[in-house]
């Protein structure tokens, strides 16, 4: 009787559990950044102006992080939190397109009109930036099952533009930003982890095709 | 286990770029302007420049200078520093592109 019901609990512990680590639980702890930001500007203690360095950071930091996952899982293989981790990186790329559009969105705030942003469009540290979030589009709209079912392989030859667009956040951040130190903060780690992640494939190539030899040569 | 060397080495790469991440000079501009006794408020700079037609979004200080974020007379929209003593315009930038220094 009394095991059955510690059982019970132990369920109920379970789920609760279960229901924290969900997906929507994990959207909520996304927006959480972008809901004190907003609740910020609304109670006005930041004018739109400065929501840009924020919006534009969180952006980038969700899209590093979803980039990361790859070369984590080629780098320590199959783990349960790569798997957890992989399970997420729809998330983190669907919430760096949401900062994004903050972004966008208080930057034509702040701007007020379309003169000043056309005068200044062409600067290297403006374009760039446009050109990462029109980059975002096409990869925010196919991030779901129906769009990979009908792309097939298109669709990962197609989300592989995002490494056209975090070299283009790079650039758009160091060149709009006063000090390299934020960006190459948040750039150099996925940049590692890249290297890393080419030096072993580039090993494993090489063992196989050893391998191989040597079975040949039996 | 083969590449737990590896997840070693990245942790350690990782948190020294992380902590040694180096204090770079921030802003575009410095003044060696004395003690801020002598300045001009910024309210003051604020008011002769709306005077002359600029429209404010927010001023600060910035490397001994006073930096103010605004539309010029002109239309555009920059970032502008100016000497907290003379008040004198030294530098008016739009995205990193310098429209105006002083020479």
């Amino acid at each position: 009787m009394l095991d059955h019901r510690a059982c019970h609990i132990h369920d109920k512990d379970m789920s609760i559990l279960r229901i924290l680590n969900s997906l929507p639980v994990f959207w909520i702890l996304l927006s959480i950044p972008a809901l004190l930001l907003v609740g910020e500007y609304w109670t006005g203690d930041i004018i739109a102006m400065d929501m840009l360095h924020p919006t534009g950071e969180f952006s980038a930091r969700f899209m590093i992080i979803a980039l990361m996952i790859t070369p984590l899982s080629v780098i320590f293989g199959q783990r349960r939190w790569i798997g957890w981790l992989m399970k997420r990186r729809r998330s983190f790329g669907l919430a760096a397109f949401g900062y994004a559009m903050l972004h966008l969105l208080f930057y034509l705030t702040d701007m007020e009109a379309l003169e000043p942003i056309l005068a200044e469009f062409w600067a290297p540290g403006i374009w760039t930036g446009w050109a990462a979030l029109l980059l975002f589009l096409p990869l925010a709209i196919t991030s779901n099952n129906a769009s990979m079912r009908r792309l097939k392989q298109g669709w990962k030859r197609l989300q592989r533009l995002v490494y056209v667009a975090a070299l283009l956040t790079l650039a758009h951040w160091l060149l709009i930003h006063d000090g390299v130190a934020g960006a190459l903060a948040h750039f150099i780690p996925l940049l590692l982890l890249e290297l890393l992640r080419g030096i072993i494939i580039y090993a494993r190539r090489n063992n196989m095709t050893r391998q191989q030899d040597s079975l040949q040569a039996e | 286990m083969k590449y737990s060397a590896f997840a070693v080495a990245i942790a350690a790469v990782l948190a020294s770029a992380g902590l040694s991440a180096p204090a770079f000079a921030t802003g575009k501009m410095s003044c060696e302007a004395g003690p801020q006794s002598g300045w001009k408020t910024r309210a003051e700079l604020e008011a002769s420049l709306v005077k002359q037609g600029w429209t404010i979004k927010k001023s600060k200080v910035d490397g001994g200078c006073y930096e103010v974020y605004g539309t010029t007379p002109e239309g555009d929209r920059v970032e502008a520093y100016f000497h907290p003593v003379s008040l004198e315009k030294l530098l008016v930038s739009r995205r990193g592109e310098i429209l105006f220094r002083k020479k």
